[in-house]
């Protein structure tokens, strides 16, 4: 009971502070940071539905995040529809898409599964570069102009600075933590895991198991799409291998993996490390930290090279986690705390 | 007419390469049970090895395989011990996402070191060809590839079919437990075949980098490649990985001039669902169980 109270003081205590940072944090990057995170987590936790509690593995989630991101941005760059109609355009194309995927790919099992998942991705990548009329091709679409949100004649924000994006995120991060811990206490989420563990034992119990698994990647391709959609408008630019190719996918995925899958927190612990890591990685905070210990010089060959290089290499420090993690902690970093915790009970008693 | 046979020729070409790689995809699905989702990279990394040898000793690409096909086999011996074999038993998604890593990692760290630029590995037969008659006229290097390929493909079944090792390997894949109480060697037989299989993807890079860009993102597009191969010849079928890689070559230089050289791998990817949703099984597959 007490501690019940104590997480939920300890989670209102957290959102207040979040809705309080833009009003105290006026640095753009700071600002940034935290955009990117809560991108990232409402990311994670949209794939978590799936693949963590239906355990159906896609990867090809770039679809849904493409496909959200290019609707709302080509109705915004052609027709000149604002990005809040156009968002649900988007969700309506990934219905749609989703509806598609799922009456191919859930015929299929397992690798099969994985495997169909990307082919269909790699479908809408290269469509996006060869309908060119559509989708302006491999260059992309570049949107900056955003026009000003109103409410009846009030302007409620013209989008100059961050801080609309930052409110926007944390929204995105609380609706799908909300859904997904909807997902995790409702009949629907059992029926979800009773597939995951086993699928034959749930059919035979008479889980329509297409339905829910096609209900699963439906709530899931949906977030996905907001988050794409949000994407495309924070960043003003979509062009096919940023929002679908298959690295997007992967990164979505990792996200999970590295926090944990079908736990409610293991995406925002997974965000939590990979952003901070890859954006230290890209933005040299490695390379000048290897500099200030005097590990490496600035000048000498190895700290030019690294300097140049290591900006890029943030995929491969997400190369090296996934398969540490695979090796060391297959339940991702929740799945190693709640063993180390267990273990810690066990020794106790 | 002559069009239509130049599109066949050069598919049937191509393909021959395309089965290499299935093959080796095959090999290591068929023994281990795991979808190597690094094969694309293992074949970039034969390609810069190629790429190497060529700038650094002078010595031609399809020489070369000779010094490539060892290497790249103890680089798979290596990849088997020290990862794949510690998660053979565990969830396939675990095993998919252990090779997403390593893929990762080999195309990040040739990234590191030769920068993402495209290189270009020219030999003086790069562009040239001979004519055939007919108005058909074939590529210099791609023949020679497909006819080191069918060499290559012929030893291998030789060794899969008539040697000991290679009985033992297909014992091991045909039920890897009655293998093991035959007396049979299965975790040295996995190291083989994912040695083998990475030797098989090396050699099919270094066959193709005379005609093909070379940069560190490369090796995606033929683990895509590889997957579709497989299926549609029938997982961990030798054979049928033999005939899909040459459909597969086919289909795409037909579509590339009769539909479009851009639509041309989304073709390739339709036929995949349509294999995987009519005939999971493939084309030489025995029903899954």
């Amino acid at each position: 009971m007490n501690k019940s109270i104590l997480k939920s003081a300890f989670g209102i205590l957290l959102l207040v502070g979040l809705l309080l940072i833009p009003r105290y944090v006026e640095s753009p990057y700071a600002l940034h940071m935290m955009i990117l995170l809560f991108l990232s987590v409402a990311q994670g936790q949209s794939w978590n539905i799936l693949g963590g509690y239906a355990g159906q593995h896609s990867v090809g989630h770039a679809a849904y995040f493409g496909v959200g991101a290019y609707t709302t941005m080509m109705l915004m760059h052609s027709k000149n529809i604002v990005p809040w109609v156009g968002v649900w355009a988007g969700v309506a194309a990934v219905i749609v898409v989703a509806l598609i995927i799922g009456s191919i790919c859930f015929r299929l099992r397992g690798p099969y599964f994985v495997l169909a998942s990307i082919a269909v991705a790699e479908i809408m990548r290269l469509s996006a570069i060869n309908l060119t009329t559509l989708t302006n091709g491999a260059e992309g679409i570049l949107a900056t102009e955003l026009p000003a949100f109103k409410i009846g004649a009030t302007v409620v924000t013209d989008f100059v600075t961050k801080v609309p994006f930052y409110y926007i995120g944390l929204f995105l991060v609380l609706l799908t933590i909300g859904v997904t811990y909807w997902v995790q206490h409702s009949k629907l989420g059992y029926f979800f895991q009773a597939i995951r563990e086993d699928q034959d034992a749930a059919h035979s119990l008479g889980i329509n198991i297409a339905l829910y698994k096609n209900i699963a990647l439906v709530i899931s391709a949906v977030l996905t799409s907001l988050a794409g959609s949000f994407y495309g408008i924070y960043v003003g630019f979509v062009d096919p291998p940023t929002v679908l190719g298959l690295d997007v996918s992967v990164q979505i995925m990792l996200i999970c993996i590295i926090g944990g899958m079908g736990t409610l927190w293991g995406p925002v612990l997974g965000s939590l490390i990979l952003v901070p890591l890859s954006e230290a990685l890209r933005s040299n905070m490695v390379t000048d930290l290897l500099v200030k210990i005097g590990l490496v010089n600035a000048e000498s060959k190895i700290g030019i090279f690294l300097k140049e290089n290591l900006s890029h290499a943030h995929v491969l420090l997400y190369g090296i986690l996934v398969v540490l993690v695979i090796l060391f902690m297959p339940d991702g970093l929740m799945g190693f705390v709640k063993k180390l915790a267990l273990r810690r009970k066990r020794e106790a008693v | 007419m002559a069009v239509f046979l130049q599109s066949l020729i050069s598919g049937i070409l191509i393909g021959g390469v395309y089965a290499l790689i299935g093959i080796g995809l095959t090999l290591i699905f068929g023994v281990m049970r795991v979808i190597n989702f690094a094969h694309g990279d293992i074949l970039m990394v034969g390609m810069y090895l190629t790429y190497m040898i060529f700038t650094l000793l002078g010595i031609d690409p399809f020489v070369s395989v000779l010094i490539t096909f060892p290497l790249m086999f103890l680089f798979g011996g290596f990849l088997q011990k020290v990862f794949i074999n510690r998660v053979l038993d565990a969830l396939a998604q675990n095993q998919i996402l252990l090779t997403i890593g390593l893929g990762l990692i080999m195309s990040n760290t040739v990234m590191l070191i030769f920068t993402s630029d495209y290189k270009i590995l020219s030999t003086s037969y790069s562009s040239a060809t001979i004519k055939v008659g007919g108005g058909v006229s074939v590529s210099t290097p791609l023949l020679i590839s497909f006819l080191i390929t069918a060499a290559i493909t012929a030893a291998l079944y030789w060794f899969l079919l008539k040697t000991d090792t290679g009985q033992a390997i297909r014992a091991t894949a045909q039920d890897r437990d009655a293998a093991q109480l035959m007396g049979i060697n299965v975790k040295r037989m996995s190291i083989i075949a994912f040695g083998l299989g990475s030797a098989l993807a090396g050699t099919a890079g270094a066959l193709i980098s005379p005609t093909y860009y070379i940069f560190p993102q490369v090796g995606s597009v033929f683990t895509l490649k590889a997957f579709v191969i497989t299926v549609l010849g029938g997982m961990g079928s030798v054979v049928g990985a033999t005939l899909g890689g040459v459909l597969i070559g086919i289909t795409e230089s037909m579509s590339a001039v009769y539909i479009s050289s851009g639509w041309k791998d989304v073709v390739v990817f339709v036929l995949f669902l349509l294999v995987l949703l009519f005939k999971p099984s493939g084309l030489m597959g025995k029903s899954r169980t």
